[in-house]
């Protein structure tokens, strides 16, 4: 069963168009990452998501019942953090948490000490949230989303603000959710936070899904290139330039980039143009794949949809 | 931050309540717990009364001859009517408070995100503010009330004319009456809370507390006044939440700038608390969060 579905889901502000007809199925128990620019859509949707806001058109569902119908219901075993989480500042960790569980089933308040504990916040539960440093709120946030017990999390931009050490243990804590067979939907600008994250991944653009899929789909999606270091690397620049399954061939600081036609199954051609340079009498000190990120498949995908605009 | 289960550290819950006192306690917990807010209500009620007493025995101290007895109903009276306005400014301040809190903290949206009605989480202010608000009234009429009977002195004779306008009474039941301290409680009550919720809808449809407090304070201190000295404007007075305070008021503590019927005060009142409140829980439901 999918925990999110949304059909030509849709945002308009005036003119401006948030979020332009997406379409989201997101399987139980992964970890889907949104990704894109600022100002991609991505908050707008899961403020719509989540009911912070209004819907222009489309449909949505949450854990498998109609969001806003029956909203209440969908909401009870959501937990979500929505851009930078916010509290009273005058009221303790513990009591902030008290009062989102007050909103909640009875069974929040009996989990406030897991989540605090969950988080590493128990010994400053008691202390005003005026004075938690932005880590901390940022634990503190989690905690309350927590307390739904969540089937789903929804995570906008969970990193902000946090240190290096800090984005290891969300990254980590994020992946235990997942082991327990939560389903984790991450919003992020950050490429190198959705690769290491996600399962899965929409990469979204001017409020429209340009691509999803696997994270390692996504990456084969991309340039066939292959790195060639050789004993003479101009001659193998004109040997595999002028191969049938080779776009373009040019010198690289490590040696010659080859990008290979879209049409040709890179293993043959890859075989092929390595069997030519030794015949040829290279000697071969490097030929791998370039292995494509998924920033550089983000930024050819953005781009390629900023031409068209 | 561990990577426990959440789920396998929690107790059994071990009952269940139901959710509106829990919602109720939350909102009870958010304003209670701001100390300012709190001072704020306490300064403006119940010091000025400690002060004024304060002041009215010593000065009875000083010179028992030209100055009366600190207590009675005179001086009941008057306290009274300084202390309905200053309870009218107190209302105000938690009214936009508890009104404006969760949007300025930003944790409104969290709240929305639970799921929970957005009416439920509006309506869940209401008995909070009045469960802050009317034991410091409460307070502060103990004390006047108290002092006026433990300070009220010695029986004299006479009639006399209390507050401006008011109906003469007999100054030999120098302490004020039970049914004139039953009744001043009761109005005194119905007045804050009445401002409480109308400062309440006026702050949760504007969204801001300091514009929300600015408006209240303009409307209650110096344009309602103004409007009931405005001859001209007639019976169009009687529409003012003022003329229906004034109407149902005990006798002795004001008199009605424009009389009306006891219903048609009480209409009045109603109708400007019930059309802010319902304002203002329109806005909560439909408001981005």
């Amino acid at each position: 069963m999918n925990v999110v579905e949304t059909s030509g889901l849709t945002k308009r502000f005036g003119d401006r168009v948030a979020v332009d007809a997406v379409d989201l199925h997101i399987p139980r128990g992964c970890a889907f990452g949104y990704l894109g620019p600022n100002g991609a859509g991505k908050t707008t949707l899961i403020r719509m998501l989540l009911g912070l806001t209004g819907v222009t058109a489309g449909t949505m569902q949450l854990l498998g019942r109609p969001v806003p119908a029956e909203r209440s219901k969908a909401l009870a075993r959501v937990g979500a953090i929505v851009e930078e989480p916010r509290f009273h500042g005058h009221l303790t960790g513990r009591e902030n948490l008290r009062v989102i569980a007050a909103a909640r089933n009875p069974e929040a308040h009996e989990r406030i000490d897991g989540a605090l504990a969950r988080v590493g916040l128990s010994a400053r539960a008691d202390e005003r949230v005026k004075g938690y440093s932005q880590g901390m709120r940022q634990r503190l946030g989690v905690a309350r989303s927590l307390l739904a017990d969540p089937e789903l999390l929804i995570l906008d931009e969970p990193t902000n603000g946090l240190d290096p050490g800090g984005i290891h243990e969300f990254r980590v804590m994020i992946r235990a959710f997942v082991a327990e067979g939560r389903t984790v939907l991450l919003s992020s600008h950050l490429l190198d936070e959705v690769e290491k994250i996600c399962d899965q991944v929409a990469i979204v653009d001017r409020g429209r899904v340009a691509l999803r899929g696997s994270i390692a789909e996504l990456a084969r999606g991309g340039e066939q290139t292959i790195l060639v270091a050789t004993s003479d690397d101009e001659r193998a620049l004109a040997i595999v330039g002028g191969h049938r399954a080779v776009e373009s061939a040019a010198n690289d600081p490590s040696g010659v980039r080859v990008t290979l036609r879209p049409d040709v199954e890179a293993d043959d051609a890859a075989g092929d143009i390595g069997r030519r340079l030794v015949l040829a009498g290279l000697a071969i000190r490097r030929f791998e794949p370039a292995r494509v990120s998924l920033e550089q498949r983000f930024l050819e995908i953005t781009s390629r949809m900023e031409v068209a605009a | 931050m561990n990577t426990t289960a959440i789920t396998a550290e929690l107790p059994r819950p071990r009952r269940r309540t139901s959710m509106w006192p829990r919602l109720v306690s939350a909102e009870l917990l958010k304003v209670r717990k701001r100390r300012g807010l709190v001072i704020s209500a306490l300064v403006l009620t119940v010091a000025p009364m400690i002060l004024a007493y304060t002041v009215l025995v010593g000065l009875h101290a000083s010179d028992p001859v030209k100055n009366g007895p600190a207590g009675g109903t005179e001086n009941f009276v008057g306290s009274m009517s300084v202390l309905w306005g200053l309870c009218v400014v107190a209302a105000i301040l938690v009214g936009a408070t508890i009104g404006t809190g969760d949007l300025g903290a930003g944790v409104f949206r969290e709240l929305v995100v639970t799921g929970r009605s957005r009416l439920a989480l509006f309506a869940a202010r209401v008995p909070a503010g009045l469960a802050l608000l009317l034991p410091i009234v409460g307070m502060a009429f103990a004390i006047t009330a108290a002092a006026s009977i433990v300070l009220a002195g010695s029986k004299q004779a006479g009639w006399v004319r209390v507050g401006p306008g008011a109906r003469e009474f007999k100054l030999g039941d120098v302490a004020p009456s039970a049914s004139l301290l039953i009744e001043s409680a009761g109005w005194l009550m119905l007045v804050t809370a009445l401002t409480f919720l109308l400062a309440l809808g006026v702050a949760s449809l504007l969204g801001s507390r300091g514009t929300s407090i600015g408006i209240l304070l303009g409307w209650w201190l110096v344009v309602m006044p103004l409007l009931l000295t405005f001859e001209p404007l007639g019976s169009v007075r009687k529409g003012l939440s003022w003329a229906a305070i004034e109407e149902l008021a005990p006798d002795t503590v004001l008199e009605p700038t424009a009389p009306m019927s006891r219903a048609t005060a009480v209409t009045v009142l109603l109708a400007w608390t019930a059309a802010p409140l319902a304002l203002g829980a329109w806005r909560t439901c439909t408001r981005d969060a």
